[in-house]
């Protein structure tokens, strides 16, 4: 790498611009991604409660489901699984943290009172009404995980950008352009040294023209000088 | 846009789920979810109007590789596992990579 730049001042000047943007580009980005391993951090905390809590609700639904399939068979449930007619659902809005898009959603009909729920109050006991609401507690958890996961998912994928940047930055981009920086610079400096050497040859070599001009002059005076004596 | 959530899994992990009233689900015999697994989960991740998919933690092990790791990272629709504890569902691989040290270690 550090051969194919030409040693001239001109590359040598946009070089250290290179550099100059560079290192600024590495600190923001270095910042950025501790600013974002500390939201992260945040909402790790967070996932952590939400989980512990969807952990808990998902086995009282299941014991409350177990229950009622013990008691009631599991034919019925599925039937009264079956005659629901109000759905939840999801409507979902954005938040930005440090530039990451994350989802808020936000849920509908999850919870419903004994008469939206579709099967008939008769027919049915008391313990699949109490595994439907062991479930649709279940759901409102799930949808705050969701909420909370895609946010860990989304900000770790940032991270993960973020840091390849920096790391390419700081161990690859940054190190070639020192090196090309300290090669134009020794590059030229031989060229100095160089002309400097050049021109002493040619200062010596035009001194010892003079000199030989002036001992050839005087050699030719002396003789002039004797025959003028004479 | 509204959009519902869905289940994958046995008819004994769908079943509570339905009585809570979710709508789209995929009962996969426990025989069988070697070979229609992927194609259930493929099918639910291709569809818009799935916002949440909801899988038993330990029905991850049945995907086949590509597929597990579409499901783990993918954000819309979101996969939500249940009875895997916290960092379950390929987050806390991801935590180790992006960050370096595993924040998921309890002890």
């Amino acid at each position: 790498m550090a051969k194919d730049v030409k040693p001239t001042r001109k590359n040598l000047m946009q070089i250290e611009d290179r550099i100059e943007l560079s290192e600024r580009g590495h600190d923001t980005l270095e910042k950025k991604r501790d600013g974002l391993i500390m939201e992260f951090m945040d909402i790790l905390d967070q996932a952590q409660d939400v989980r512990e809590d969807l952990d808990d609700s998902y086995d009282r639904a299941q014991r409350a489901i177990n229950m009622a399939r013990a008691m009631e068979g599991d034919v019925a449930v599925r039937g009264a699984a079956a005659a629901l007619k109000e759905h939840p659902e999801l409507t979902t809005q954005s938040k930005n943290i440090m530039g990451v898009v994350v989802p808020q959603i936000e849920s509908s009909k999850v919870r419903k009172s004994l008469d939206e729920r579709g099967y008939g109050v008769m027919g049915t006991s008391a313990r699949i009404d109490e595994a439907a609401e062991a479930y649709e507690e279940l759901l409102e958890n799930i949808i705050l995980a969701a909420e909370v996961e895609t946010a860990m998912k989304k900000m770790l994928e940032e991270i993960e950008t973020t840091k390849r940047r920096v790391n390419a930055l700081e161990f690859k981009l940054l190190p070639d352009l020192y090196d090309n920086q300290e090669y134009i610079e020794q590059k030229l400096e031989e060229q100095e040294r160089e002309e400097i050497f050049r021109m002493k040859k040619i200062k010596a070599k035009k001194e010892e023209e003079e000199d030989a001009l002036a001992t050839e002059e005087e050699a030719q005076e002396e003789p002039e000088a004797v025959t003028a004596d004479d | 846009m509204s959009q519902e959530i869905a289940v994958i899994g046995s008819p004994e992990f769908t079943t509570g789920f339905r009585l809570a009233g979710v709508r789209k689900f995929a009962d996969v015999p426990s025989d069988e979810k070697d070979e229609q697994l992927d194609d259930a989960v493929e099918e639910m991740l291709n569809d818009d109007d799935v916002g949440i998919v909801v899988m038993h933690d330990d029905d991850l092990s049945h995907l086949s590789r590509g597929v597990r790791q579409d499901a783990e990272t993918s954000v819309e629709p979101v996969m939500v596992t249940l009875g895997g504890g916290t960092g379950s569902g390929g987050l806390r691989e991801q935590i180790k990579r992006a960050i370096g040290i595993d924040l998921m270690d309890e002890d």
